[in-house]
Formats: C-alpha cells, sequence, structure tokens
C-alpha cells in the first residue's frame, strides 16, 4: 500500500494499459466472434459431420467412421466428380494464365489502343456469370447457334480439305457441343478461360509496370539480342511473384467453379456426369438429396485441396523473399 | 579496347532539342567524363553511344567503324547503369556471367539443365566460371558470389555491376552516374578505386557524371556539357584554369567561382574604380571576371576590394568565408588559412586583393576574352 | 502502329470472342422470336410490329364480353363483333419485339424486385462487413495488446478458408436456425470479411501513428478515432474495397440458390434470371436475354465510367 502510495505514476500506467487493452479487445471481438462462428465452427461442423450420417430434418444421426470417405474413392461417381473437377482445372489454370500473360505483353508493348484491349478484356470478369453463361449457351445451340452457323460456312469450301475434324462434322452433323459427352467438359473450361484470362491479364499488366525499365537496357547491352532472350533474362523472373499469386488464384476459383454448369445443366451435371465438379457434387449431395455426411466428405476434401494450394503458395512466396 | 568518335551528334525529343551537334574522339584507353547539371543531355549522349538511343543526326565510329546502324548488343560496348540494373532473380556469379553466356553460348547451350549437357557446353562453361572468377577476385567480391543482388549493400552492388562489365573485353566501357546512389565516403573510395582499374586495364571510359569533383578526379579529359552542346572538352587542370565560356567557369570547382561585373573602356580594365591593366584592342564593352576563391588574398588598406564577413566555415585545414562587397553588393567566397580566422569573424570588415594575371575575363554573352593584360598603373595586388 | 499490325490482329480477334455474349445477350434482346430462331436481322433485328400469340389467346371473347360488345357495334352479327374484338386484341397485343422482350422482361418476372433484392443484399453486406473490418483492422495495426499476434495469425488462417467451400455446414446451421429464405441467411455468412481486415489493416499500418495520437490529444476516444480519424484517411481503398465487393455479391448465384429456395420475394437477380430459363420456352428467349441484359448492365456501366477504380478494386487481392 504504502508502496503503490509511493509510485502512483506506476499503477495509473498499468490501469492505462488494461484500459487500452480492453478497448483492443472490444474493437477487434465483432470480428473475431464472427470469424470463429462462420468460418472456423462450419470447418469444424463439417469435420463431424463427414463421419456421421446426419440428414436435415432427421432427429438423430449415426457415427459412420470413414465410410463417407471410402464411398469418395471407391464409387465410380465420385471417379467422375475428380475426373471432371481436375480436367476444368488443369485445363482452365494453364490456359487462362497463359493467355493472361500473353494479352498483357502484348497489350504492353503498344503505343495505341492500350485502354480499349484492356477493357474490352475486363468485361467477363465483371459480367454476372450466369448471364453469360445463357449467352454463351445461345451461341453454342446446335441449330440456331452463331457458332454452328458459323461452323456450317465452311461446309464444302476448301476449309474442309484443310480441317479434317470440320470435314467429319459436316459430314455428320455439326457437334451437339454442350450436349456431347466429348465436348461438354471442354466447352466449360472454354467458358471458365473467356471469363477468368482478363483478370490474369490485369495482375501481369500491374507486375509489367513494376519491372525496371534499365534492366531491359542491361539485357540488351549484355547481348541479348532476341525479344525471348530479353523475356526469359528480365521480363519473365520479374513477374515470378505475379504468376505464382495468378496460379493460385485462378487455381482456387477453378475448384469453385458452379454457375456455368448449373446454367447449362440445371439437372444432372452434363451428359454422362462429365460436368460433374466438386461443388456442384456439394451442392447436390448435401443441399438437394440431404445426404449431408457425404457432402461435409468432400467438403473437407475441398478444404484441403484449397489450403494445398496456398501452402504451396506461401512456401513459393517465402523462398522468393530475397528478390 | 579501342578509339571512338562521335560526329555532329543530334538528338531531339519532340520540340525538344536535347543534343545539338555534339562532336568528341575519344582515344583507345582514355577516361572521359561527361559532366553536366541534370538535363544537360550527358546520359541521352552516352545512350546513342550505348546505342540505347537513336541519334537524330550525327554518326558514331568505334574503332573506326560506324555503328550508328548497329544495335547496342552488337556494338561490343560495356555498360554500368546508375540503378546497377543487375537482375534480381541470379546470383552475383550468374550476373556477371551474363554477358558471357549470351555471346559465348548457343540458345540451345544455354537451356537449363539440358544444355549443360550440349557438346562443348562444359568447356565454354567452365571458361566462363574462370572468368567470373577472376572479375570478382580484381574486385574482392569472391565471397559473394552466391548471394542475390537484394542481400548485397549498395557499395557492393555496385561491385557487382562493375564486375558484369568488367568480365568481358569490350571495346569501351561506359558508366552512367556509378556512383550516385552511394554514402560520400564510399563514393570517394570508389573513384580511386575506378580510377586504379581503368589504369590497370588501359581501358576506353567513358563517365557520365554531375558531380565536377568525380570528374576531375578520375579523367584524362572532361567534357562539359550544358544544353545539349559540349562547351569545354580538356583535360581536368585546363578546364578547371582556363575555361572557354562563364557557365564552364562556374559549372568546374568547389567553392564556386566568384565573379564580378568589369568595364572595359579606352583599353583598360577596370573593376569599379580600380583599374585592373591594359588590354589592347579589345572594344569597349561591360564584361565579367572569374575569381576563384584562392585568387582572392586577405590585403591591406589600399586593396581593391572590401566587404563584411557573413559566414565563415572553416573545414580545418583550410577556411573558407563569405563576404558582400561594398559597392557591388555581391557575394564572394574565399580561401584563407585557419590561422587567419581572427580577421575573418563574422561581421569584420577586410579588404581583398588579388592579381588580376590570375583572374578570367569573359564578354557579355559569357564568352572568354583572352587578352595580355598589361600591369596596372598602380598595383592592384597589395599587402 | 504500322509494325505492330500482327500484335493488333490477335488482341482484335481475341476481342471478338470475349464480346461475342454480350453481343449476343443485347443482339436476342432486340430481336423477335422468328428472328432468333432464323438467325437474321442482325444486330438490332428488323424491328417489325409482332403480334403476341398467348396475349392474343388470353383475350379470346367469351359469349358475354360479344354481348357486352354489341352496342359498340350496333347492327353486326355475333361472329363479326368476335372478330371486331379479336382484331381490337391484336392490335394491342402487338408491338416491336424490343419492347416486347423488354416488357416481359419486366412482366413475367418480378424483374425490379430481384433488382431490389440484389441491391439491398449487396449493400448490406458490404455496410456490415465494414463495421465489423475497420474497428478490427485498426486494433491489430495501430493498438498493441496481449494477443494481438494470435488473432492476427487467426486471420491469415481464415483467409485461406473461401465461403463457398464451407456453404454446407453454413446452409446446415442456418436451416438450424430457421433462417433459410430470409434476407439474413443471404447476408449473414458475408459479414466478416476475412480479406477485408487483412486488406484494411495493411492499409492503416501506412498510417503515420501521429495522426491518431494528435487525435487522442484533441481527447478522442478509440471508437470516435476509428470512425473519425482512420475511416476518412481508408476512403481509397474502401472504395476498391466496396467495388470488390459489390461485384462479388451481386454475381454470386451459388449461396443464393443454397439459401433460398422458392420465395421469390427474396430472389436476388442471378436466381430470378434462372428461373426465367428453367421456365422458359422457345418464344421466351428475347425477354431472358432482355432481362440478363438488365441484369448485366449496372455493373458494365459503372465499369464503363469508373474502368480504373474497378480494376482496382476487382485486382484488390493481386496488392498483398
Amino acid at each position: 500500500m504504502a508502496d503503490a502510495a509511493a509510485h502512483p505514476p506506476a499503477r495509473a500506467l498499468r490501469a492505462r494499459e488494461s484500459r487500452q487493452r480492453r478497448t483492443a479487445w472490444a474493437l477487434a471481438a465483432p470480428a473475431l466472434a464472427l470469424m470463429v462462428l462462420i468460418l472456423l465452427v462450419p470447418v469444424g461442423v463439417a469435420g463431424a459431420l463427414s463421419f456421421t450420417d446426419y440428414s436435415l430434418g432427421n432427429p438423430g444421426f449415426d457415427w459412420v467412421g470413414t465410410e463417407n470417405y471410402e464411398k469418395l474413392f471407391t464409387r465410380s461417381t465420385y471417379a467422375r466428380m475428380f475426373t471432371a473437377t481436375f480436367t476444368y482445372v488443369l485445363t482452365v489454370v494453364p490456359l487462362s494464365v497463359a493467355l493472361g500473360l500473353g494479352a498483357a505483353l502484348l497489350i504492353n508493348s503498344l503505343t495505341h489502343l492500350r485502354e480499349l484491349y484492356k477493357t474490352i478484356y475486363f468485361l467477363p470478369v465483371m459480367a454476372t456469370l450466369i448471364a453469360m453463361a445463357i449467352a454463351w449457351e445461345f451461341m453454342l445451340h446446335p441449330s440456331i447457334g452463331v457458332i454452328n452457323q458459323t461452323l456450317a460456312k465452311g461446309c464444302g469450301t476448301w476449309l474442309e480439305a484443310l480441317w479434317p475434324w470440320l470435314a467429319g462434322h459436316c459430314a455428320e452433323g455439326m457437334p451437339l457441343w454442350l450436349g456431347d459427352k466429348r465436348y461438354a467438359i471442354w466447352v466449360i473450361a472454354f467458358v471458365g478461360v473467356w471469363q477468368g484470362f482478363g483478370f490474369n491479364m490485369v495482375l501481369y499488366l500491374a507486375g509489367l509496370t513494376s519491372v525496371h525499365r534499365e534492366l531491359y537496357h542491361a539485357a540488351e547491352m549484355d547481348g541479348a539480342k532476341s525479344a525471348w532472350e530479353r523475356f526469359r533474362l528480365v521480363t519473365w523472373p520479374a513477374l515470378g511473384p505475379t504468376t505464382v499469386f495468378v496460379v493460385t488464384i485462378s487455381c482456387i476459383r477453378a475448384f469453385q467453379v458452379f454457375d456455368t454448369i448449373e446454367a447449362f445443366y440445371p439437372i444432372g451435371a452434363g451428359p454422362g456426369k462429365t460436368a460433374y465438379v466438386m461443388m456442384y457434387a456439394i451442392y447436390e449431395k448435401g443441399i438437394e438429396q440431404n445426404l449431408i455426411g457425404i457432402g461435409a466428405a468432400i467438403t473437407m476434401l475441398f478444404l484441403v485441396f484449397v489450403m494445398m494450394i496456398t501452402v504451396v503458395q506461401r512456401w513459393l512466396v517465402e523462398r522468393k523473399v530475397h528478390y | 579496347m579501342a578509339e571512338l568518335a562521335l560526329t555532329d551528334i543530334s538528338k531531339s525529343f519532340g520540340d525538344t532539342q536535347v543534343l545539338s551537334g555534339i562532336s568528341l574522339d575519344i582515344a583507345d584507353g582514355e577516361f572521359v567524363s561527361l559532366v553536366g547539371p541534370s538535363g544537360c543531355g550527358k546520359s541521352t549522349l552516352l545512350r546513342i553511344i550505348a546505342g540505347l538511343e537513336t541519334q537524330g543526326a550525327g554518326s558514331v565510329t568505334i574503332a573506326g567503324q560506324d555503328v550508328s546502324a548497329t544495335r547496342a548488343a552488337d556494338r561490343n560496348l560495356s555498360m554500368v547503369f546508375q540503378s546497377y540494373a543487375l537482375y534480381p532473380h541470379l546470383s552475383v556469379g550468374e550476373n556477371i556471367a551474363v554477358p558471357l553466356r549470351m555471346r559465348r553460348l548457343t540458345a540451345a547451350q544455354r537451356l537449363p539443365i539440358l544444355g549443360r549437357a550440349l557438346p562443348g557446353a562444359r568447356a565454354r562453361n567452365a571458361e566462363i566460371a574462370a572468368a567470373v572468377q577472376e572479375a570478382a577476385r580484381v574486385l574482392e567480391i569472391d565471397a559473394l558470389l552466391d548471394r542475390k543482388p537484394g542481400q548485397l549493400s549498395g557499395g557492393q552492388r555496385q561491385r557487382v555491376a562493375l564486375g558484369r562489365a568488367l568480365v568481358r573485353e569490350p571495346a569501351a566501357f561506359l558508366l552512367d552516374e556509378p556512383l550516385s546512389n552511394l554514402d560520400a565516403k564510399l563514393r570517394v573510395q570508389t573513384r580511386a578505386e575506378i580510377a586504379q582499374l581503368h589504369r590497370r586495364l588501359g581501358a576506353t571510359v567513358i563517365y557520365v557524371t554531375h558531380d565536377q569533383g568525380e570528374a576531375m578526379t578520375m579523367s584524362d579529359r572532361i567534357a562539359v556539357m550544358m544544353d545539349g552542346r559540349i562547351l569545354q572538352c580538356a583535360a581536368p587542370g585546363v578546364v578547371y584554369d582556363d575555361p572557354d565560356d562563364i557557365r564552364v567557369a562556374e559549372f568546374i570547382g568547389s567553392p564556386k567561382i566568384n565573379i564580378l561585373p568589369i568595364e572595359i573602356s579606352a583599353g583598360r580594365v577596370r573593376l569599379m574604380e580600380h583599374d585592373l591593366g591594359g588590354a589592347h584592342r579589345v572594344a569597349d564593352q561591360p564584361a565579367r571576371m572569374g575569381l576563384r576563391p584562392e585568387a582572392l588574398r586577405l590585403a591591406g588598406a589600399d586593396a581593391p576590394l572590401a566587404g563584411h564577413v557573413v559566414h565563415a566555415e572553416n573545414l580545418g585545414a583550410e577556411l573558407y568565408a563569405q563576404l558582400v562587397l561594398e559597392g557591388l553588393e555581391t557575394r564572394v567566397t574565399l580561401r584563407a588559412e585557419p590561422r587567419e580566422r581572427t580577421r575573418l569573424t563574422i561581421g569584420a570588415r577586410v579588404e581583398l586583393g588579388f592579381d588580376p594575371a590570375h583572374a578570367v575575363y569573359f564578354d557579355a554573352q559569357g564568352q572568354r576574352m583572352r587578352f595580355g593584360l598589361t600591369p596596372a598603373r598602380q598595383p592592384a595586388m597589395a599587402g | 502502329m504500322t509494325r505492330d499490325w500482327w500484335k493488333h490482329l490477335i488482341l482484335i480477334l481475341g476481342a471478338i470472342i470475349v464480346i461475342a455474349p454480350f453481343y449476343t445477350m443485347v443482339s436476342y434482346s432486340l430481336k423477335s422470336p422468328g428472328e432468333i430462331d432464323r438467325g437474321e436481322g442482325g444486330f438490332f433485328g428488323r424491328q417489325e410490329i409482332m403480334v403476341d400469340e398467348q396475349c392474343v389467346k388470353l383475350r379470346d371473347p367469351n359469349r358475354d364480353e360479344v354481348e357486352a360488345a354489341a352496342l359498340r357495334f350496333p347492327g353486326q352479327s355475333q361472329n363479326a363483333i368476335r372478330e371486331a374484338l379479336l382484331e381490337e386484341a391484336r392490335a394491342e397485343c402487338s408491338s416491336r419485339p424490343v419492347v416486347f422482350n423488354y416488357t416481359q422482361a419486366f412482366t413475367q418476372a418480378p424483374l425490379l424486385r430481384y433488382l431490389l433484392n440484389g441491391v439491398i443484399v449487396t449493400v448490406s453486406i458490404f455496410l456490415i462487413q465494414i463495421v465489423v473490418a475497420l474497428p478490427a483492422a485498426y486494433a491489430l495495426a495501430k493498438l498493441r495488446f496481449w494477443g494481438r499476434e494470435a488473432v492476427f495469425g487467426l486471420v491469415l488462417f481464415c483467409l485461406l478458408i473461401p465461403v463457398h467451400a464451407i456453404a454446407l455446414p453454413l446452409y446446415i446451421m442456418l436451416a438450424k436456425l430457421g433462417f433459410t429464405n430470409t434476407y439474413a441467411a443471404l447476408v449473414i455468412p458475408w459479414t466478416i470479411s476475412v480479406f477485408g481486415i487483412f486488406l484494411m489493416r495493411q492499409f492503416f499500418m501506412t498510417v503515420p501513428d501521429d495522426l491518431i495520437d494528435a487525435a487522442r490529444m484533441d481527447g478522442m476516444s478509440e471508437f470516435a478515432i476509428v470512425w473519425r480519424v482512420m475511416l476518412p484517411t481508408a476512403i481509397p481503398a474502401l472504395l476498391a474495397f466496396a467495388i470488390f465487393s459489390v461485384v462479388a455479391h451481386w454475381n454470386d448465384y451459388f449461396w443464393p440458390r443454397i439459401v433460398v429456395t422458392g420465395n421469390r420475394d427474396l430472389f436476388t437477380p442471378p436466381l430470378g434470371l434462372r428461373e426465367f430459363k428453367g421456365g422458359g420456352d422457345g418464344n421466351m428467349f428475347g425477354p431472358m436475354m432482355a432481362s440478363a441484359t438488365v441484369i448485366v448492365l449496372p455493373l458494365i456501366v459503372a465499369f464503363l465510367l469508373a474502368q480504373r477504380r474497378f480494376i482496382e478494386g476487382i485486382t484488390l487481392s493481386g496488392m498483398k
């Protein structure tokens, strides 16, 4: 007591500190609570439910162990799911990254019309995907779609000789596109690339502005004569961090594909379930069929994929920290 | 190494004329500095020599060959950039190796991993590694070869940039303000090293700087540039003592040269009321006189100039005092001995004398007037 | 320019593919069903007066109506009156295809209601995100307190979890609480934007401490500092985040699809469009594309007006 009286400032300081601590926690509390309730608890819930046979509306449930996961890795439906998902991701990611980079390099090297191209290529990123999917569906319509009508014009011309694929379809009828097992997933992937590459392009354009101009001059002085050599020596390494980021975000977005598939196939995820991607499976099993256990198992698997991608990304970023 | 010649180089960006009619011959093994204030066109000129910029008119000749139409990569020049321009993803060793890899290896041999297996690649790579080692040893950066540029200090990066230029044997080295990003102490040290390196290699060097001190200490010749022209190109001592133009006189030397107005009439040169001497066959005109701070002396009562001390800087070995002159209201700088500081207290009135033969004279347009000054009727130098 | 012709050629070809579906969408929204079917009429269609047969059928006069109309057509036979009435119906059911398509878009389904829902949902989401994220970001950036590192670590971890991925457990939790088919269900999962917290924290780190200390000297509480000092400094970052958030949620289809079932009053624009598609027959292509155009248009127009900000906002995530 005497001590406290002798040093009132110390006590006041402590009081001030604890007051500041309380304020800080009060400021962070709503966010913290929502983070736990909306993000962490559901992950836990999904994890727990993935080991049950729970259905919404049922009073109780049974623990079924790893049965749901075993189903995921044994049933052919889910084999199709993995095929569709990885086909989509492994097509869309490299293509949208490459096209994004290509467009950015071309646009960056221009002196005129840069803004115009940038605006046009960015339009699909902004547009409501489901609306654009319906527009694509019209264009891909087997009889009245503009794509088949255009292709049909090539029939009976020299194009047929040059392009065996066209000749084949001229003979046996134009492709059904979305209705054809052979094309469905590729068409969906095409729409995915169409929608996503403008986003990557913009990120690459931002990355290009940060490349030091003098490096190109140094490369020229060092004897890098072709555009390709300068790209290899200066541009591509400088875009490394951008590429890591672009690939990651493209992957995560590609894994989440749903809108286009639902728009093209309100039921059934495409001919022969060729477009049965994971998000669609979660929706179909978990929500439509009320098989929550299996839906939760797919959810967990999905989260594992996404986390793996991000962990790889962070590792790559750490590794290049000494840039 | 080779000689270099510029003939009548002009360049404009849009409406602004950046360079007009630059001609300059640089001998084999010579160290020439292009010096001038920012915006004088010196960097543009260097880039035209390098081939990174195309001249509007005129030609660049290297070793007797006109390279005006040759691209930068084929001119066989090395360049050190102001920002160093090191490849951030490559290690120091790889950075230094780039000019050799680009020139000595084929595209296929440069492929990662695969390229090493190609015929001839092994021997070439060993050769390149040895050259890199040698360059690194000369610059004392052998310990840093595995580091990335991001892990180096400014001075170390600067050496790596030098190493990348040094590793091959170019016709000439072009250095674009290579020291401007270093701190003052390191700058003094590095400029001595660059000068030594030049002597050892006997290389032709073109060095761009805005710092006249760097130019003075390193060069065989200095080309002082202003407004897109070379005003004078001569040895450092000549440029300092015998400037052709008042702008050269003002740019070279620190502290700046003192400029005082004079009057030439009836063959006499006058500073205020003082007769400095006779100038034969010089037309009557108002003119200016340049006096280096060290040309001024503290003098006795009958000296031509007098003023009040407004500021004094004692640097230990020497003392610079700034005075406002009576009758002229201009400031002049005087170099004095530290022991004279007792006379140079702030506010003190002092008399200044000088030898008119040590002054330089310029006409109203700033052109140098060279005339034999006959002695004054009464001696200006007194005390 | 001439040297770059091949670049322009490639980019123009790309631009054609990029624009094609937009072209189709707008063009279909202008054309009559016949023109769509036969693929004629260019971009605008011929805009010939067309008769909506469905509308005429609905107005097919019955006996009572014919008798009631007898006064207007004195001395004519029943059949003649019937014909005259049908003719009137035809005339009233005739319109230009553009008018037809866009009227249908707004009358077949409550499109205005959908648009309003879209505005309500996106605006509420954004406002709540700011109210939640801003104080937390301030605390993480500028206040020193025990546990700060742990909280920030949690933020970084949560950045890994896409909300769409955990839609199923979220749906179950909301269903248990009886929230499905409410505005709350549409908004709640998005109230916490971990990315928003992260972004704002990074931004606040660059705000000088002196500014905050000055506010404290003026007697402001920490809460007041958040709203009266930090918020105004963060306007540019907030604007970019607003665009990011609004675009994402205006266009979101997956989550509304899960939590809104059947209740049209809660449909967001993408859901409304999907319903249109589900129920439409071949004649409805025009009106459907008209609704699609109406839904896509606001963002596109806003984008064209403020491109730089939009690109900045959408690529925000790239600026980490």
